[in-house]
C-alpha cells in the first residue's frame, strides 16, 4: 500500500511538469494557433538558468538563492519568448504567411536552442540542487522528496492563477475571444500583436519553470528538451486544447499511466517510454478533442 | 445635433486591381445623428464601413475621427478611439456566456492595464465588478436580460443581433457602425430595435448604418447618403431622398416600382 501511495506522489509529481508543459503548448495555441514544439528546449532552457544562477551567479549574502533562480529563469525565459516571438513569429505574421510558417519556424527555434545549451554548458548532465534537500519527507500517508512536493504545489497554485485570469478578468476574456474569432476580436479593440506577444513570453515563462522545477530530480541535461516536448504535447492532446483545465488534467492522466504500467505491467522498463506515443494515438483516433473538449463544442 | 462633425471623411477612394470600390466619397458625420448608406448592391457601402473601421487602409482621401486623422491606424486603434461596429453576419464568441462576450467588448474601456492584473492590485476587483454591473445593464438595455447566462449560440438570430450592439456598446463608442442592423430580423424584433438605435443616438452616439429596408430606415435616419458604383450620388433628409429623380434611377426605382405594383393583400 504504502508502494502505491508513494507511486501516487511521484506520479503526481511528474505530472504537474507534463502539465505545466501543456500550459506553455495552451497559452500560445490558444490565442494564436500556433503549435511551438519549442516549449521543451525552453523547459531545459529553464533548468541550465537555473543551475547557473544557483552556482555561478548565487550571490552568497542573500538567502534563499534558489528564489534568485526563480527570478532569473522567469526573467531570462519571459525575455527569450519575447525575442523569438518578435524574430520569427512576428514578421511572418506581417508578411501574411500561413500559420504552418511560424510552426515550422519555430522548429529551427528548437535545434537552436538545443545547439545552444550544448555549447554553453556541454553535453554532460550537470546537477541541480534542491532547494529543501533530499530528505524524505511525509505528509500523513504520502512520501517523497521534498522537490516533488515543491513541484505539486507550485503547479497547482500557477494552474489556479492562470484559470483565474482566463475565467475571471475581462483580459482573460479578451484572450479568449481571440481564440475563438480573430477578426471580431481585433475590431473590439483587441491589439492582436500584443496578445501575442504576451502568450510567448508567458508561454516560455511556465516552460521555463517547468524545467527548474523538475531539474532537482532529472539533472539539468541537453536532451531533456525533446521527451518533455513530447510529453506535454501528449498531456495537451489527452486534456483537449480549449481548456486550462485539461492541460493539468491531461498531464496527470499521462503521468499515472505511465508510473502505474512500468511498475505493474509485465513489460521491459525500457517501453514505457513508448507510453506517451500510444496515449497520442489513442487519443487522435478516439477522442480527438480530449478529456475536456473545449466549450464551443459543447 | 452639434455643428462641428464628429465623423469627417473626405475625398475618400480605394481600389481593388483595376475596380473602384469607392471613390471621392465626403460625408460628415455628426454626434447624436443617424444617417444611413444606402445604394444597391456593390455600390461600396460595405468597404467604407471597412475604411472607416480600418479593415483596408485607404487609398486616398482621408478619415477624422473628433478632428484627429485615423485612416491607416490599426483596427484595434481604431476600436480603442470609440469607434465600434457591428457585421452583416453576427460574429458572437461562441462557448461563452453574454455577459463575457460583453466583457470583451468593454475591454478597451473596464479593464486595468494586464501589469496590474498580474501583480494583482486590489482596485482590479472592484473594475471588473464595475464591469460585469454594467455588462448586466447594456444586456438589459437590448431587453435579453431573461437570457443574461445563457451561451450565445442558444440565442435567436434576432437575439443575436441586440447582443451584438450591447457589445459594441460596450467600449463605450463615440461613433457605432451598423452593418444591415435590421437584417433577417421579424416585424417586432426591427421595431424594438428601431428604439434602441434611436436610444443610442438620444444619447449623443453618432449612428452610422447600412440598411436595406427602406421602411425600416426612413423613418429612423436623419440623414441619408446614397451611393452607386462608389460615388456619391444624393445626400439629404430621408424625404428629400424618395423624391430625388437620379435615386429613384439607380436604386430606389425597383422597390419603389416593386411595392407600387404588388397588390395590397399580398
Amino acid at each position: 500500500m504504502s508502494d502505491l501511495l508513494e507511486l501516487v506522489v511521484s506520479a503526481t509529481a511528474s505530472g504537474s511538469i507534463y502539465a505545466l508543459v501543456a500550459l506553455a503548448y495552451l497559452l500560445i495555441l490558444r490565442p494564436t494557433s500556433i503549435i511551438n514544439f519549442a516549449v521543451g528546449e525552453w523547459a531545459a532552457t529553464g533548468a541550465f538558468v537555473g543551475v547557473a544562477a544557483q552556482t555561478t551567479l548565487a550571490w552568497p549574502a542573500l538567502d534563499g538563492p534558489y528564489w534568485l533562480a526563480v527570478i532569473a529563469v522567469l526573467v531570462c525565459l519571459g525575455a527569450l519568448g519575447w525575442l523569438v516571438e518578435a524574430l520569427t513569429v512576428r514578421p511572418l505574421i506581417a508578411r501574411g504567411a500561413n500559420i504552418t510558417s511560424p510552426i515550422l519556424a519555430l522548429l529551427g527555434v528548437l535545434v537552436i536552442f538545443r545547439e545552444s545549451l550544448t555549447m554553453l554548458f556541454g553535453a554532460d548532465p550537470l546537477p541541480s540542487p534542491p532547494p529543501f534537500g533530499f530528505k524524505r519527507v511525509a505528509f500523513g500517508l504520502f512520501a517523497g522528496v521534498p522537490q516533488q512536493f515543491l513541484i505539486i504545489t507550485v503547479t497547482f497554485v500557477l494552474f489556479a492563477a492562470v484559470w483565474l485570469f482566463f475565467e475571471r478578468t475581462v483580459w482573460g476574456r479578451a484572450f479568449e475571444a481571440v481564440a475563438l474569432n480573430r477578426r471580431a476580436a481585433a475590431l473590439m479593440g483587441i491589439n492582436l500583436r500584443r496578445v501575442t506577444t504576451f502568450a510567448f513570453v508567458s508561454g516560455a515563462m511556465v516552460a521555463g519553470l517547468a524545467g527548474l522545477l523538475m531539474s532537482p530530480l532529472t539533472s539539468a541535461h541537453y536532451m531533456m528538451g525533446l521527451p518533455l516536448a513530447i510529453q506535454g504535447f501528449t498531456a495537451l492532446v489527452i486534456g483537449g486544447v480549449g481548456r486550462v483545465e485539461g492541460a493539468l488534467l491531461g498531464g496527470l492522466v499521462l503521468a499515472f499511466v505511465e508510473q502505474l504500467g512500468a511498475r505493474y505491467l509485465p513489460i521491459p522498463s525500457g517501453l514505457t517510454l513508448g507510453f506517451p506515443f500510444v496515449l497520442l494515438i489513442l487519443f487522435l483516433f478516439l477522442r480527438p478533442s480530449g478529456l475536456m473538449p473545449p466549450r464551443e463544442a459543447r | 445635433m452639434s455643428a462641428i462633425p464628429l465623423v469627417s471623411i473626405s475625398r475618400l477612394t480605394k481600389h481593388f486591381g483595376g475596380l473602384t470600390a469607392v471613390q471621392d466619397l465626403t460625408f460628415d458625420l455628426h454626434p447624436g445623428e443617424i444617417l444611413a448608406l444606402i445604394g444597391p448592391n456593390g455600390a461600396g457601402k460595405t468597404t467604407t464601413f471597412n475604411l472607416v473601421a480600418g479593415v483596408f487602409a485607404p487609398g486616398e482621401g482621408s478619415i477624422a475621427l473628433g478632428g484627429e486623422r485615423i485612416d491607416g491606424l490599426p483596427v484595434h486603434a481604431i476600436a480603442a478611439r470609440g469607434l465600434m461596429r457591428t457585421f452583416q453576419h453576427n460574429m458572437p464568441f461562441a462557448g461563452m456566456s453574454l455577459t463575457d462576450n460583453i466583457l470583451v467588448g468593454c475591454h478597451t474601456r473596464c479593464s486595468d492595464s494586464l501589469f496590474d492584473i498580474l501583480i494583482g492590485r486590489r482596485r482590479v476587483r472592484r473594475r471588473e465588478t464595475a464591469a460585469r454591473l454594467r455588462a448586466a445593464e447594456l444586456i438589459k438595455f437590448v431587453g435579453l436580460q431573461d437570457r443574461i447566462d445563457d451561451d450565445v449560440s442558444a440565442l435567436s438570430f434576432g437575439e443575436g443581433r441586440l447582443l451584438e450592439l450591447a457589445r459594441a456598446l460596450a467600449g463605450e463608442p463615440r461613433v457605432i457602425l451598423l452593418d444591415e442592423p435590421a437584417a433577417g430580423l421579424t416585424q417586432p424584433e426591427m421595431t424594438r430595435l428601431g428604439a434602441i438605435i434611436r436610444d443610442i443616438a438620444a444619447r449623443g452616439v453618432a449612428v452610422l448604418l447600412i440598411e436595406h429596408d427602406m421602411h425600416f430606415l426612413l423613418p429612423l435616419a436623419h440623414r441619408v447618403v446614397v451611393l452607386n458604383f462608389g460615388r456619391k450620388i444624393a445626400e439629404g433628409t430621408p424625404e428629400a431622398i424618395v423624391r430625388d429623380r437620379q435615386v429613384i434611377e439607380a436604386y430606389l426605382g425597383e422597390a419603389v416600382g416593386d411595392l407600387a405594383m404588388r397588390p395590397a393583400s399580398a
